[in-house]
């Protein structure tokens, strides 16, 4: 009894009374013998556990333990040795129910005669370290019924065959099954490892080598793909219904070495399914069960991803290089982003988002765009025509959507200062003319250009911001200092700061007397208010609004050019002119001249003026009257409008020149910079660095840094080292 | 299931207990929960040929003092020394 107050108590060990009767241990097991039999033959409902438990208790009190467990076990042991005869002995189909239900049997007899046995399994066995008499039963009923040659391997045939026949199709008896499987997980791991999983691997591994032989050779990868998807959700299945749970990833592996990672080359290649086609038909469902089943191995996804990659890298370059669809420039950037639009959606539905795949259709982009040197200057124009008049009418948050995406270009070109240079020049031409549709977008674009790029880079788009804003502000002082200009022409001037602007060499010209003095008028005004600057007139940027009546009365608003107005107003005082007059009246270079009076006369429907004779090309002995019979449906009628156009060939060499010059400086200050902190470097660092250093704005060419060096070196910014010639030295 | 078992001594004196206060002691609660039909399990009546009235008696007092206690109540539970031996003998042979 388990009580404290025993501890009072002084025990002394007990004496057992000498057991007279030499027969008595004989007897006493004969009893338990015969109630084990009885136990085994299910017929133990008149026995009494008392009495067999007391009589099992005094054999071990009376020193008999031993033979009471080397009894038991030889009792056990030839029950077993009879039942699994039993068992053999049953035809085909019953056999596995016979095993599982002689294997029931032994479970409850066992149970019984452990309890009854209970005494000896605490004190005999615990003493004598001898096997528990439950997993003793397990162990005899492994070693005479589950190892019984006749009963090994029929057993391991019988529930392959079974697995087999539901792969096919056939429904099996699931219950017989789980029961039978969990006796050998009951019988302990290895028994289940040894008996059942390993030859089930194997003959796992067999079957699935032939069918998916079977499957490529029939179907393609579409379909192939939802049969090894459906196989694996199966063996999944299998496993939950009657399995070890442990072996489920050993049997998916198996599927997945057999169905997919042998194969997978081949089924990414796979003419007219693989990969490739479904990308280009945007098949998600097959795309998102690729991945999820090629993740599964190792190396799939590496190779999805690496075909990708290459399939992108081949179109992107079909799409830059091909010199039909660069023309135009609009069209060339909405593919680009059609594009990017198309693998974006294929990795948020299909490939979950996975990151390493973003970073393949990044690099791939990055790649392709910069095949193309003119990518600069079309995602430009791409931005000016959408700013013009794409994003009329559109909402706020898509006018976000597509400057975004806009930026997502942006950010894989290399040459970020070439965009620059043509953004600045369409973003002055949308100033000027005030063809902005949104400042608010405007101004966005900006701060994402200047989140991306740092300050610098867009501090000279800013100061046309500024300046625009000046301007109106300057306008406001200059007419309300002059009330009596409020009748007859309007002035509006836009003061551009030099540096800040694209800037373009000034064309003079002579302008309209009406004009011109109130040209000089706002010139004192401005210089009255900010002394010391420096004010010209760019009249090559500028356009006028003009009122014109024609022959019989019609009136019209004229929206020109400033070159346009200036010749036009020359028809003022006179009906007739030829070429060398109204080049000597306004003193417009020879080629805006004809540009302006082409623009003016052979336009259909907007020829304001004719000329003699009538051809499509202005002539030096040409002559120009007024178009009496000019008619418009419409009362304002716009006039040869300057649009940002693709720039041709030579235009582009210059943009180019210019660039090449301005990334000169840039290269130096980064060289200087760098060495004003190593002090000493050799070339190979100086080139690594410098390049690093400007990567954000474009990629320097290491020959024109090296020239860059050079010129630095003349100038005693930098000198070589007389031992090492390969290393440069700072001067301060 | 029964609420009560009766424990029956050397004698003949019959112990009606509950099943919760008998099941204290290993032995017996396997008699009455071991599967296959032993008569005990069937009847609910457990016969001790080799346990006196007077040491049955005493276990049945156990049991209840040791529900008790493991509920918390902590009270002392008295042995009479005559009857520490058999006493002793009856608790291993029970396995309480």
């Amino acid at each position: 009894m388990s009580n404290q107050k025993k501890r009072n108590f002084q025990i002394e060990a007990f004496k057992h009374r000498v057991v007279v009767d030499p027969k008595y241990a004989d007897k006493t097991w004969q009893i338990l013998e015969r109630a084990i039999h009885q136990i085994y033959n299910q017929d133990a409902s008149g026995l009494s556990f008392e009495e067999l438990y007391r009589n099992a208790y005094n054999m071990v009190l009376h020193k008999f333990g031993e033979k009471l467990y080397t009894g038991f076990i030889a009792t056990m042991t030839a029950h077993l040795k009879e039942k699994s005869k039993l068992i053999e002995a049953a035809q085909g189909g019953s056999f596995l129910e016979e095993l599982n239900k002689k294997w029931n049997e032994h479970n409850k007899a066992l149970e019984m005669i452990r309890d009854i046995l209970m005494y000896m399994d605490r004190t005999y066995i615990e003493s004598t370290k001898k096997p528990h008499v439950h997993p003793m039963g397990l162990s005899l009923w492994r070693d005479n019924v589950v190892h019984f040659p006749k009963i090994h391997a029929r057993l391991l045939n019988t529930l392959l065959d079974l697995v087999q026949k539901e792969r096919t199709g056939e429904v099996i008896d699931r219950g017989l099954m789980r029961n039978v499987i969990k006796m050998f997980m009951d019988l302990g791991e290895s028994v289940y490892q040894d008996d059942f999983e390993k030859p089930f691997l194997e003959a796992s591994s067999e079957f699935y080598k032939v069918e998916s032989q079977e499957f490529i050779e029939s179907c393609d990868c579409g379909d192939y793909l939802k049969k090894a998807e459906k196989r694996l959700t199966e063996e999944i299945d299998r496993v939950a219904h009657y399995l070890d749970a442990k072996s489920e990833d050993k049997i998916t592996s198996v599927v997945e070495k057999e169905m997919i990672a042998n194969h997978m080359q081949r089924l990414v290649h796979m003419e007219n399914s693989g990969l490739v086609n479904m990308l280009l038909n945007d098949k998600y469902d097959d795309l998102g069960r690729m991945y999820s089943l090629f993740r599964r191995v190792t190396n799939g996804l590496v190779t999805v991803r690496d075909v990708m990659t290459l399939h992108l890298r081949e179109m992107g370059k079909q799409l830059v290089t091909d010199p039909e669809k660069s023309k135009d420039p609009v069209e060339f950037v909405q593919r680009l982003l059609d594009e990017r639009d198309k693998y974006d959606k294929i990795i948020s539905t299909a490939f979950g988002n996975d990151k390493t795949f973003q970073n393949a259709l990044n690099s791939s982009f990055e790649y392709f765009i910069n095949l193309n040197a003119r990518s600069p200057e079309f995602i430009s124009l791409f931005v000016d025509d959408k700013l013009r008049k794409g994003l009329k009418g559109i909402a706020e948050v898509d006018v976000e959507v597509v400057l975004d995406k806009v930026m997502m270009l942006f950010r894989y070109l290399q040459e970020k200062d070439v965009f620059e240079k043509y953004y600045k020049q369409h973003l002055a031409k949308r100033l000027l003319s005030g063809k902005t549709v949104s400042d608010d977008a405007e101004r966005s674009l900006i701060v994402k250009l200047k989140t991306e790029c740092g300050y610098q880079f867009t501090s000279k788009l800013e100061g046309m911001f500024t300046d625009m804003k000046t301007s109106e502000d300057t306008m406001r002082g200059f007419y309300g200092s002059h009330p009596e200009l409020s009748e007859g022409p309007t002035l509006i001037v836009q003061v551009l700061t030099t540096g800040s602007w694209p800037t373009q060499p000034a064309v003079p010209c002579n302008l309209p007397a009406e004009v011109s003095v109130l040209c000089e008028k706002f010139r004192s005004f401005y210089l009255g208010t900010h002394t010391g600057r420096r004010l010209s007139w760019q009249t090559n940027m500028g356009t006028a609004d003009i009122k014109a009546v024609f022959g019989k009365g019609q009136k019209h608003e004229l929206n020109v050019s400033t070159f346009q107005m200036c010749v036009l107003m020359l028809f003022n005082n006179a009906d007739r002119l030829s070429y060398k007059e109204i080049e000597q009246a306004t003193e417009i270079p020879a080629s805006d001249l004809k540009r302006c009076l082409q623009s003016l006369a052979c336009v259909k429907g907007k020829n304001v003026i004719k000329k003699e004779p009538m051809s499509k090309d202005i002539g030096e002995e040409d002559s120009f009257f007024v178009n009496d019979k000019f008619t418009s449906k419409f009362y304002k009628v716009k006039i040869g409008t300057v649009v940002a156009q693709k720039e041709t060939e030579p235009e582009k060499q210059e943009t180019r020149q210019r660039v090449e010059e301005d990334r000169k400086p840039q290269i130096e200050a980064a060289i200087v910079r760098i060495m004003k902190s190593r002090k000493i470097l050799d070339h190979n660092n100086i080139i690594a660095e410098v390049t690093k250093q400007l990567q954000p704005r474009f990629l320097a060419n290491p020959t024109e840094i090296k020239k860059r060096i050079e010129s630095l070196i003349e100038r005693d910014f930098l000198e070589r080292d007389n031992t090492d010639r390969k290393l440069y030295r700072y001067l301060a | 299931m029964r609420e009560t078992v009766k424990l029956i001594s050397m004698e003949g004196f019959e112990f009606v207990i509950d099943r919760e206060a008998a099941m204290v002691s290993q032995t017996i609660r396997s008699m009455l929960t071991s599967p296959g039909g032993f008569s005990e399990s069937k009847d609910g009546v457990v016969t001790f040929p080799d346990i006196s009235t007077t040491i049955l008696e005493k276990i049945c007092q156990y049991f209840y003092w040791s529900l008790q206690y493991s509920r918390g109540k902590e009270t002392e539970f008295h042995i009479e020394p005559e009857l520490t031996l058999e006493l002793m003998m009856a608790a291993n042979y029970l396995h309480t």
